[in-house]
């Protein structure tokens, strides 16, 4: 048996190479060579389809190249970065995009809450029920985006007529300004709050059942036993859960291209369709990058400001 | 026993991190220098055909997915392999949002998995700017019959730079030939508005605006309107076309004063406050296929589609109008769009190209059956399977005429095309106004600011070439 004294060390690679190899290993394969073969697959891959693409991204973003056009890449310096954020096209696409992500991440967090916490209260068919709720999650974007399409058609749409059957008059649910957005926040809202419900559900069954019992022999009201116990407890995890939808939701594409095309005009258009518009509709590969990663740096610095919070909040 | 206390992080040398990421950055910058030595214009195809392969050969097309691309394979499979017994033709097919997509991504890339791009006729300046598809003047010199042709259809499928006085430069090179010719027809209700189709397109807003008032859940009018591909573009350069404007003067590039002067602005009137109103609830984002469910569904009085998408129409699987075809063509008729201060119609239609990242082997095939598909006999055939030819003898043919009740409209309408701006910018041009007469069909802009908007973010894509950074916002 090897002497325990150098498992033990604080310094695990060195100790590591003086270790023998064992019975019918090469004597030059250490136990440090052994693990960076191992890990070498999945760093090569991870190098190869994310930071490779992500350098060269970076690296066009401060050129004028065009993936079409070939041709020398001239640097521009940051004059992609400059014009990208001096646009008013650009900072129209941002304020569709943030109301798009408060609107629709405020919702679901409202409803996939609401909902946990009442099949949280059931006792009976709760699995069954978790599972019909998370049906939509399960969907393709795509698939979602296109049966919504026909249900909100105008003309031949499910919703419109039932609208018809109530009395109610014919909405233009994509083709008017002031309901095409609100549609892709439903729409958006019907796939992903089983999402929010999922973790706030995780979160209140999480919750110790003695709290509720203290509270019950304290003749505590439903609203105080919430507020004071359920709330607090269940906050952190779906704040958590809160971001991760808002970076999915900030990054929505596939929804406004089936629903609206961006449209009426370009009221739905949300940065990453603008940003495959730029990329693709002339394949301005430098602007297109800047602009990606400009997107990334958004989402990198908030998401730090919110964790800083989490953490905050956390210590408290 | 003792256990560890933790398991240690391996450590990789800072000097090594620097050293990769460098490697990685530089890996980067040389891939994408790869492309330094690309050619800027499009390499030339031989005069002649080259000796062709006997070896088993899949010919692929890419197209978008609509009638006359299924008509084509089949009928290929059917005619071309009693020449080529070895050759299987393939039409791949994607949504037509996605068309311009699909194929410049690949010639992107420098590999394509097509070897017949069929563009559009306005994709052709982005293709030869940038090298995509090959100069075929000397084969079609020394192997197509030009003369059968009506000069303007050869030099819009095929010709570059654009043919701007709608007449063919001889001396131009030719980088396609025709493979689909089309146009719009309208499309109309003989049992509603009567056999006599208008006259004039004011005529036709009164006759439309009566034909709803008289039948409550009938529309009056049904075009396209949505903001993806070149939908709502097209419905205003036609108007625009109809009313005098133009879309720019294309010798001074100018854009800016010419789209939207009185013409245009008048055009932009007339198919916001006129022809808008007259169109059903939600028909904002109506493209081919809604436009032909109204029609087929009998929710419109008055039309207007792609004569190459109208073959639905008859189909009475697909149509309320009638269970026969005969039954239904009682009810609809078709007819060229009526006139007013000119008589233009907007050229359809797409070319067929060689694709330069294709095989050699594949190119020669590709040749080959431009020429045999360019045969008079082969485009009478090309007639009665459902495809709308461009030589003028087929056009004319009773093979075509007979075909189908809107094929005589295309006849009619040759000598009335206009096309768009053929240049490499073109995409950005649809879009932008595309996403523009949407928004003003739609409520979104007043008419007038849209037009100006238009020829305003227009302009500014034609005279960005210099300008450093920002380009395509």
């Amino acid at each position: 048996m090897s002497d325990p004294v150098s498992l033990t060390t604080d310094r695990p690679g060195q100790v590591a190479s003086t270790t023998p190899p064992a019975p019918g290993r090469s004597r030059h394969l250490s136990d440090r060579w052994l693990a960076v073969l191992f890990i070498s697959p999945a760093l090569l891959l991870l190098l190869a389809m994310s930071v490779f693409p992500l350098l060269w991204a970076l690296y066009l973003s401060f050129t004028d190249y065009s993936a079409t056009r070939g041709g020398p890449a001239t640097f521009v310096w940051f004059g992609n970065y400059t014009a990208i954020l001096a646009s008013a096209q650009v900072h129209l696409r941002a304020l569709t995009t943030l109301i798009y992500v408060v609107g629709a991440v405020a919702l679901q967090t409202v409803l996939g809450f609401s909902i946990a916490y009442l099949i949280s209260r059931r006792t009976h068919g709760r699995g069954l029920l978790t599972t019909l709720f998370l049906v939509p999650m399960m969907l393709s974007p795509v698939v979602v985006g296109l049966f919504w399409r026909f249900m909100l058609d105008a003309q031949f749409g499910v919703i419109n007529s039932m609208l018809g059957s109530l009395g109610l008059g014919q909405v233009e649910w994509l083709t008017r300004q002031q309901t095409a957005l609100f549609s892709l926040i439903v729409v958006d809202t019907w796939q992903w709050t089983p999402f929010i419900m999922l973790i706030a559900l995780a979160g209140l069954t999480a919750v110790p059942k003695y709290l509720y019992e203290a509270a019950s022999i304290d003749r505590a009201s439903e609203w105080f036993r919430f507020r004071t116990i359920t709330l607090p407890l269940v906050w952190p995890l779906l704040l958590i859960a809160v971001l991760f939808r808002a970076i999915e939701a900030f990054r929505l594409f596939d929804l406004v291209y089936i629903l609206t095309s961006g449209g009426p005009g370009v009221s739905t258009e949300t940065l990453s369709f603008h940003v495959y518009k730029v990329a693709f509709l002339g394949f301005n590969t430098g602007t297109a990058s800047a602009y990606g990663i400009l997107m990334v740096l958004i989402v990198i610095v908030l998401t730090q400001l919110y964790l800083r919070y989490l953490n905050k909040l956390k210590e408290d | 026993m003792r256990y560890p206390k933790r398991i240690g992080r391996l450590s990789v040398p800072r000097r090594t991190a620097h050293l990769a990421t460098a490697a990685l950055l530089v890996a980067a910058m040389a891939a994408c220098g790869q492309d330094d030595g690309a050619n800027s214009s499009a390499p030339k195809a031989p005069a002649t055909i080259p000796e062709l392969t006997k070896d088993p050969l899949t010919l692929s097309f890419i197209w978008f997915d609509w009638p006359p691309a299924h008509a084509l394979e089949t009928f290929a499979n059917a005619e071309y392999t009693k020449e080529r017994p070895n050759v299987t033709i393939k039409v791949n097919t994607v949504p037509n949002a996605n068309w311009h997509d699909a194929m410049f991504t690949q010639f992107a890339a420098h590999k394509t998995d097509f070897d017949i791009p069929v563009l559009d006729s306005q994709h052709i300046g982005e293709a030869v700017t940038n090298g995509n598809i090959l100069d075929i003047t000397d084969f079609v010199k020394k192997n197509i019959d030009v003369k059968a042709y009506n000069p303007y259809l050869l030099a819009a499928y095929g010709q570059f730079p654009q043919a701007e006085t709608g007449k063919r430069d001889e001396n131009a090179s030719l980088y396609g030939l025709p493979l689909l010719g089309d146009t719009w027809t309208m499309i109309y209700r003989k049992d509603l508005i009567g056999d006599t189709p208008p006259k004039t397109w004011d005529e036709m807003i009164s006759v439309a605006e009566k034909c709803q008032a008289d039948n409550p859940g009938v529309s009056g009018l049904a075009f396209h309107q949505a903001n993806g591909s070149d939908a709502a573009a097209v419905t205003y350069n036609t108007v625009n076309g109809l009313y005098g404007g133009n879309l720019w003067d294309a010798k001074a590039r100018k854009i800016e004063g010419v789209i939207n002067d009185a013409a245009g602005q008048e055009a932009m009137d007339i198919l916001v406050n006129k022809m808008k109103p007259l169109t059903a609830k939600g028909s904002g984002n109506w493209f081919i296929d809604e436009v032909n469910a109204a029609v087929a569904q009998g929710k419109a009085c008055i039309a207007f589609n792609w004569i190459a998408a109208s073959g639905a129409l008859l189909d009475p699987k697909q149509s309320t109008l009638g269970s026969t075809k005969e039954e239904i063509l009682d009810k609809l008729g078709f007819a060229p769009l009526p006139s007013q201060k000119t008589n233009l119609v907007p050229l359809g239609g797409m070319g067929m190209h060689v694709s330069a990242y294709s095989s050699k082997e594949k190119q020669a095939e590709a040749l080959n059956f431009m020429k045999w598909f360019e045969q008079a006999d082969i485009q009478k055939k090309w007639a009665a399977a459902g495809g709308v030819p461009a030589r003028t003898d087929a056009l004319e043919s009773p093979e075509f005429l007979n075909a189908g009740p809107f094929n005589k409209v295309y006849t009619e309408s040759v000598p009335r095309m206009r096309d768009m701006w053929n240049v490499p910018e073109y995409a950005r041009l649809i879009d932008i106004e595309n996403t523009n007469v949407n928004a003003a069909l739609n409520g979104a802009k007043a008419p007038k600011d849209a037009l100006n908007d238009i020829a305003k973010e227009q302009q500014s894509v034609l005279d960005s070439s210099g300008r450093k950074g920002g380009g395509g916002l």
